[in-house]
C-alpha cells in the first residue's frame, strides 16, 4: 500500500492524460490526498485509543487543536521562549509533546470514568478547550475565525526534513511550498506537500503499529475486551490506558500540527470543536475500528466521495462527469415537476455529501463492525500485507 | 437600576433559560432512562422539530395578536407528532437491533442518523431558497407583538417571551411527571426503567414500550424545537442542532442520566448560571465573551470528576 501511495501523484497525472474526465471524476486530487494524510493520522490517533482499549475519546480534536494552535502561535511569536523562526520539525515535535501533556491531565481524571460518562467528559474538555480559544483575543484579532500565520513574522514556508540543514528540508503548502527538479522528476508545490506529509504520516504510522503490536498493545485489547480480567491478571490498567491515551494524543498534535503547517491557519471549528472528532470516529468506522489503517482508508473514502459530489466540481466531479459523456438533452431532459437532470443532481447530490456518508455509516455500524478494512482482513483470512501473497498465488498456475 | 430590580430580571430570564435546557434535554433523559441509549440524534430532532413549527406558523399565523398564540400551541402539536413518528421509525428501525450490543454502538448509530438527518433538512432548505446556516427569519416575525415587549417589574423590565417560555417549560415538565407517576402507563415505564427483564417478566411487552417511549422522547425534542423557533437568542436553523445537543448533554448529565427530578434540578442550575453569567458579561464585569458556554461545560467536567452519577443519579446507573 506503501508503494501504492508512493507512486499515486504519478499516476494521478498519466491517469489523468489518458483518461481525461473519468479519471478527473473518481480520483481525489493529490492537494485533497494530502489533508487525506494529515487527518487520517488524527484518525488513526483516535482509532488507537478508542478502537483499541473500547474507551470512546470523543474530545480528541482537543489535541488536534493544540497541535494546529501551537504552531501557528508559535510562527506567530506568541509563544514564549520560541522565536518565530523556530523549525516546524521542532514545533511540530513540541505540539505533540504538549497534547500528550495535556491528555495526562485530562485522562488522570477521565479514565476514573468509562463507556458514557467517558465520552462525555472528554467531550467536555474538549468544548472547554473550544470555548476557550474561540473567544481568546489573544490568539488573533478575532479569535472566532481562527489565526493565520503571519506573513510579515513568518513570511517562508514550513519545512519537514533536518531542522538546521536547508539541504534536508522541503516546504509544504500551496503557495510557499518547495518545487523539485532532478532527473526526469519534476514535482510541483502540491507533490512535495504530499511527500512530505505522506513521510510524516507514515513514520507516525510505523511507531504506532509497533506500539500495537507490542505487549503494551496487546495489554490495551484485553482492556477492551475485559477491563475486570486484565486488572485481575496484574495489569495497573489505569497507567496503561492512561499511557496510550498519551500517546495517541500525541499523534493526534503532530496531525493538527501538519494540518496548520499545510493551511498555514487554523480555526476552532475546523480543529477544536467536537463534529472533528465526530469526523475521525466517521472515518474510524468506515475504514474499521480498532484496525490501526483502517480510520486512513475510510477518511480517503469520505474525501475521495466528498470530492465528487462536491459543488464547484473541482477536481472533477458527477455533474461535468455526465455532462462530459451524455447528451445535453439527457442532462436538461426534464423529470418530475419540470426538475432537470442536472438540476436534480445539483439539489440532491452535489455538496451533500454528508448525506450519503450518513447513510454509509449508520449501514457499517449495523452490519459491518470491521469496516472496509475489517471485512477485507477477515475475507483474506489476515492482513493484507501476509495474505495478499498467498491469495494471488491462487490465481498463478 | 434598583438592586431588586437587578436580581428580578436576572431571576426571570435565568428561568427562562432553564425552562429552555429542560425542554432540551427532557426528551433525552426519558430515553436513556428506560432504553439507556445516549440519543446523538437528540438535537437533530429538536432542530427538525424548530423548522416544522415554524413551517406551520409562516403557512398560517400571519394574523399576529391571540391567535398567533393559538396557532404556536397547533405548531408545537405538530412538531411533537412529526418528531416523535421520526423517532419511533428510527427506533424500529435502527435503534432496535443494537440492544444486545455495547453502549458505545449506540451512540455511533445515533450519530450516523445526525448527520442523516441535518443533511437532509439542509437540501430542503437550500431548495427553499433559505440559507441553511442562518436563523430561519420569517417564523419568528410571527411572534405577536404583547410577546415581544416588556413590562416593569420592581424596576425591572421582564420580558414577556421569558415569561411565556417559563410558563410553557414548567407546563410540559408538570405534563411529564404527571404523565410518569399518575398514569399506568407511566407506571410500566418507571418499572422498565427499573428493570426491564422484570418488567417483561411481568407480562409487560417492553419491546411495545420502548418504542413509544423513544417516540415520547422524540416528542418532547420537537417541542423544544418549537419553543426555540421563537427564541431570538435560538432560532430555526441547521446549526441548532449541535448547540442544542452539547447542552442538553450538560443537563442530563449533571441531573445524572435517566432521572426525571435531576434533570430538572440540573436544568434550573444550569440555566440560572447562564442567566447570571450572561447578566456580568452585559455588564461588563467579566469581559470574556464564552463565559456562559465555558461556565456550562465546566460544570459538566466539575460535576463528572466530583460525583459521576449526578446530582439525583444512582451509581451504578450507566456502567462507569
Amino acid at each position: 500500500m506503501v508503494a501504492a501511495f508512493g507512486v499515486y501523484p504519478l499516476l494521478y497525472s498519466v491517469l489523468i492524460a489518458l483518461g481525461g474526465g473519468v479519471a478527473e471524476a473518481f480520483l481525489p486530487r493529490p492537494e485533497t490526498m494530502t489533508a487525506v494524510f494529515y487527518f487520517g493520522l488524527f484518525a488513526m490517533s483516535f482509532d488507537f485509543i478508542s478502537g483499541y482499549t473500547g474507551y470512546l475519546s470523543f474530545g480528541h480534536a482537543a489535541f488536534y487543536g493544540t497541535g494546529g494552535y501551537f504552531v501557528v502561535l508559535v510562527a506567530n511569536g506568541k509563544v514564549p521562549l520560541l522565536p518565530a523562526d523556530t523549525p516546524f520539525m521542532v514545533s511540530m515535535l513540541l505540539a505533540g509533546v504538549l497534547a500528550a501533556l495535556l491528555a495526562v491531565v485530562i485522562g488522570s481524571l477521565s479514565f476514573r470514568l468509562s463507556g458514557v460518562y467517558f465520552a462525555m467528559i472528554t467531550l467536555g474538555f474538549a468544548q472547554v478547550m473550544y470555548v476557550f480559544m474561540r473567544d481568546w483575543e489573544f490568539v488573533s484579532s478575532n479569535p472566532r475565525d481562527g489565526v493565520a500565520v503571519s506573513n510579515s513574522l513568518h513570511p517562508e514556508g514550513f519545512e519537514i526534513g533536518v531542522p538546521g540543514v536547508d539541504v534536508l528540508n522541503l516546504a509544504i503548502g500551496p503557495l510557499r511550498g518547495d518545487e523539485i527538479e532532478w532527473l526526469f522528476l519534476d514535482l510541483g508545490a502540491t507533490e512535495v506537500s504530499y511527500y512530505m506529509v505522506g513521510l510524516v504520516v507514515l513514520v507516525c504510522y510505523f511507531a504506532m503499529q509497533r506500539m500495537v503490536h507490542s505487549p503494551f498493545g496487546r495489554v490495551l485489547v484485553a482492556i477492551r475486551e475485559n477491563e475486570e480480567r486484565a486488572r485481575a491478571v496484574g495489569y495497573d490498567t489505569f497507567r496503561y490506558k492512561l499511557g496510550a491515551f498519551a500517546a495517541s494524543a500525541f499523534f493526534a498534535g503532530i496531525a493538527g500540527a501538519l494540518f496548520a503547517g499545510v493551511r498555514r491557519s487554523v480555526s476552532p471549528d475546523n480543529s477544536l470543536y467536537f463534529l472533528v472528532s465526530g469526523d475521525a470516529l466517521l472515518a474510524s468506522i468506515i475504514g474499521g475500528f480498532g484496525t490501526l489503517a483502517g480510520p486512513l482508508y475510510g477518511w480517503l473514502f469520505d474525501r475521495s466521495v466528498v470530492e465528487f459530489l462536491s459543488k464547484t466540481g473541482a477536481g472533477g466531479g458527477l455533474l461535468p462527469l455526465l455532462r462530459e459523456y451524455l447528451p445535453a438533452s439527457v442532462v436538461d431532459a426534464s423529470l418530475v415537476g419540470g426538475m432537470t437532470l442536472g438540476e436534480g443532481i445539483e439539489v440532491f447530490l452535489n455538496g451533500h455529501a454528508p448525506l450519503y456518508l450518513g447513510i454509509v455509516f449508520v449501514v457499517f455500524v449495523l452490519y459491518v463492525p470491521g469496516g472496509l478494512l475489517g471485512w477485507v482482513r477477515e475475507r483474506l483470512g489476515g492482513t493484507v500485507a501476509k495474505q495478499l501473497p498467498d491469495y494471488l498465488a491462487k490465481f498463478r498456475r | 437600576m434598583s438592586a431588586l430590580g437587578t436580581v428580578v430580571e436576572v431571576f426571570v430570564s435565568g428561568m427562562a433559560k432553564a425552562s429552555l435546557y429542560a425542554m432540551m434535554a427532557l426528551g433525552l433523559t426519558l430515553i436513556f432512562g428506560l432504553l439507556g441509549v445516549l440519543n446523538f440524534a437528540h438535537g437533530s430532532l429538536t432542530m427538525v422539530g424548530a423548522y416544522a413549527a415554524g413551517l406551520v406558523m409562516v403557512t398560517f399565523a400571519t394574523g399576529g395578536g391571540l391567535a398567533a398564540v393559538g396557532w404556536f400551541l397547533v405548531a408545537a402539536l405538530v412538531a411533537a407528532v412529526i418528531v416523535g413518528g421520526v423517532g419511533a421509525v428510527m427506533e424500529v428501525g435502527l435503534i432496535r437491533k443494537l440492544y444486545d450490543r455495547p453502549p458505545i454502538y449506540q451512540i455511533l448509530l445515533t450519530f450516523g442518523v445526525t448527520l442523516v438527518i441535518d443533511e437532509l433538512m439542509r437540501i430542503v432548505v437550500l431548495f427553499y431558497g433559505q440559507q441553511p446556516r442562518a436563523d430561519w427569519r420569517a417564523p419568528i416575525g410571527t411572534k405577536p407583538e404583547f410577546i415581544d415587549s416588556s413590562t416593569s417589574v420592581l424596576g425591572a423590565s421582564v420580558q414577556h417571551i421569558d415569561v411565556f417560555q417559563f410558563a410553557f417549560g414548567v407546563l410540559t415538565v408538570v405534563a411529564v411527571w404527571a404523565f410518569l407517576t399518575q398514569t399506568r402507563y407511566g407506571l410500566v415505564v418507571r418499572a422498565g426503567s427499573e428493570d426491564d427483564e422484570m418488567a417483561a417478566a411481568l407480562g409487560v411487552d417492553v419491546r411495545r414500550v420502548f418504542t413509544v417511549v423513544f417516540a415520547l422522547g422524540a416528542g418532547l425534542a420537537g417541542l423544544a424545537g418549537a419553543l426555540l423557533m421563537w427564541d431570538p437568542t435560538w432560532g430555526a436553523s441547521v446549526p441548532l442542532a449541535s448547540e442544542t445537543l452539547l447542552p442538553a448533554f450538560v443537563v442530563v448529565i449533571v441531573g445524572g442520566l435517566g432521572t426525571f427530578r435531576g434533570t430538572v434540578i440540573a436544568a434550573v442550575l444550569v440555566g440560572m448560571v447562564d442567566g447570571v453569567t450572561t447578566y456580568f458579561f452585559n455588564e461588563g464585569i467579566i469581559t470574556f465573551s464564552g463565559i456562559s458556554e465555558l461556565t456550562i461545560f465546566l460544570i459538566l467536567v466539575g460535576v463528572l470528576v466530583v460525583r459521576p452519577q449526578g446530582i439525583a443519579g444512582l451509581a451504578e446507573v450507566g456502567g462507569h
